[in-house]
């Protein structure tokens, strides 16, 4: 399968980012064009709605995503630091419109907290660092360290992106899917920041893409996934990246993941692999 | 009052500074000393996402009200440094992002560490440091409120003296979020008001002092808060501060300024 949409698209680097007219056009609360009347007589399915509140949960947890980046070098690059904090208001607005579609759905909104056991991949043990070993390493590593979070920022991305078209495609619904034409049309712009940030970074520097290649291989996708329950990620990975189709959602991620600076193949299947485990 | 976060979210936004005149400053520009104070609060307001960082490494980020706040008003201090960094645009002084990132990494290893023992203090303590956190940030916040409102008094140009008293509008209700949180949480442990009134007592300095030179912290304090009117203004923290439960006689803003040497 080739990625013939705006999903992974290859971004027009000619024009560099900016991060002014990014902050100065953010876009916040979107409820008034929710359509959130249509559920009452067409109330979305469960699988959907449970895919609505993981979703959700991803983008209201910005200032746990915030707290790892920060404590490293990252919090130095003050270019970065605008973006985020503009990313964070954006999202923050993304959550929110996605609790009033579960709202209006008559079900619990993004606060239930899911009781399931965390997965306890052994993979994933340095995702699971806590702010104060995170704080430690980073010191020695400097500010490479800015690579690799553009660079999962990037592919973050690209996997949520995915997984909100699927929702779009099965939820039937017209009311949802033009929500998630917003929340694209809002993502667009954080791709593009991540993706430019990204390849000038891996590409300028061999530490940045070791670092960014071993950051890769031992992370939870998507951002904020460790702190959700083992069975909502289960869920999520087999209705974004399950069956034959799913399978090649994966393996188009995985290309354009081989395709960036310094990345590789070898990289590229072991993310492949496990987001279609 | 508790503060109603959601109200907060709701209806914040971006300073407004485009219907104000900032081309009279280009004919009748403000003072270099000023200007160089201006210049202060532009870096400490962009700065805030790195106090940010401080915050969250403490168990407060796992609260949803917190998070939403925080969000907020993140966004709205970064473009306070928007809007004053437009303001001194127009008197010929660029801050790009390009220099505020060569001034903090100026700011070494005393910085590198400071989450860590942010994050150690907060982990020891628990959900008491959520409180020190809020008083700290309460006392910051009122600090800010009075360094724009001398500002606008000293310079008496009613254009600089309405944007200082849009962003000091703003700063307002990051007081009502601080105080409220810190009311509510230092009240209820006693434990919380032994390490907040520690931590105020012995750790607080004047808001940008961990971020900027000394030599500048001081030019700032000289011309906001020195003579008659600035200890007056000084005193006003305090009392605010004291009014916190456990805080009673703390006088942590008057004694930062006796120890900068900033003359009453």
């Amino acid at each position: 399968m080739t990625m013939n949409d705006e999903t992974i698209a290859a971004t027009d680097r000619s024009a560099h980012f900016d991060v002014r007219d990014f902050a100065r056009t953010a876009r916040g609360n979107h409820r008034a064009t929710l359509q959130l009347g249509e559920y009452n007589a067409k109330p979305l399915p469960a699988d959907s709605l449970r895919l609505v509140r993981y979703l959700g949960q991803l983008e209201s947890a910005t200032m746990q995503h915030l707290r790892n980046v920060l404590v490293t070098a990252t919090h130095k690059d003050a270019r970065v630091t605008a973006f985020l904090v503009t990313w964070a208001f954006e999202k923050f607005w993304l959550a929110d419109a996605l609790d009033a579609v579960l709202e209006a759905n008559g079900v619990a909104g993004l606060e239930e907290e899911s009781s399931d056991k965390r997965r306890h991949a052994l993979s994933e043990a340095g995702e699971r660092r806590g702010p104060i070993r995170r704080a430690i390493s980073a010191i020695i590593i400097g500010t490479p360290i800015v690579a690799v979070h553009m660079t999962v920022g990037l592919i973050d991305e690209w996997i949520t992106r995915t997984a909100y078209k699927r929702l779009a495609e099965t939820s039937g619904s017209v009311a949802l899917t033009s929500t998630i034409d917003m929340v694209l049309d809002v993502k667009r712009r954080h791709s593009l920041f991540f993706d430019d940030e990204s390849r000038r970074r891996l590409s300028g520097s061999a530490q940045a893409a070791r670092l960014t290649r071993r950051a890769l291989s031992g992370a939870a996708w998507p951002i904020g996934a460790i702190d959700r329950s083992d069975d909502d990620r289960s869920f999520f990975e087999q209705f974004t990246f399950g069956g034959s189709e799913g399978r090649a959602r994966a393996a188009a991620i995985g290309s354009a993941v081989a395709a960036l600076p310094g990345i590789g193949d070898q990289v590229a299947a072991t993310l492949t692999a496990r987001l279609s485990r | 009052m508790a503060f109603d976060v959601d109200k907060y979210t709701a209806t914040s936004v971006s300073v407004r500074w485009d219907d104000l005149d900032f081309e009279q400053f280009r004919e009748m520009p403000l003072p270099e000393y000023s200007l160089r104070t201006l210049r202060y609060m532009t870096d400490v307001e962009y700065h805030t996402v790195c106090y940010t960082r401080d915050l969250l490494t403490t168990p407060s980020h796992k609260e949803k009200d917190v998070s939403a706040f925080m969000t907020m008003w993140n966004r709205e201090e970064f473009w306070h440094g928007e809007a004053l960094a437009a303001l001194l645009g127009v008197h010929g002084i660029t801050v790009d992002y390009d220099e505020l990132k060569a001034n903090r990494l100026k700011l070494g290893w005393k910085d590198r560490l400071d989450p860590i023992k942010q994050s150690v203090a907060g982990k020891i303590v628990g959900m008491d440091f959520v409180a020190v956190h809020m008083a700290w940030g309460a006392a910051n916040e009122w600090s800010a409120i009075t360094a724009y409102n001398r500002m606008a008094e000293l310079e008496e140009n009613p254009t600089l003296a309405e944007l200082l008293r849009r962003i000091a509008k703003q700063e307002a209700r990051h007081v009502a979020f601080y105080t409220s949180q810190a009311r509510d949480r230092l009240a209820k442990s006693r434990k919380a008001q032994v390490i907040a009134r520690f931590a105020l007592n012995n750790f607080w300095a004047p808001v940008g002092s961990s971020i900027m030179e000394k030599s500048e912290v001081v030019h700032v304090m000289n011309h906001l808060m020195s003579g008659e009117e600035g200890r007056k203004a000084a005193r006003k923290i305090d009392d605010h501060i004291a009014g916190l439960p456990g805080m009673q006689g703390l006088t942590i803003v008057q004694d930062s300024l006796d120890s900068l040497g900033i003359a009453a």
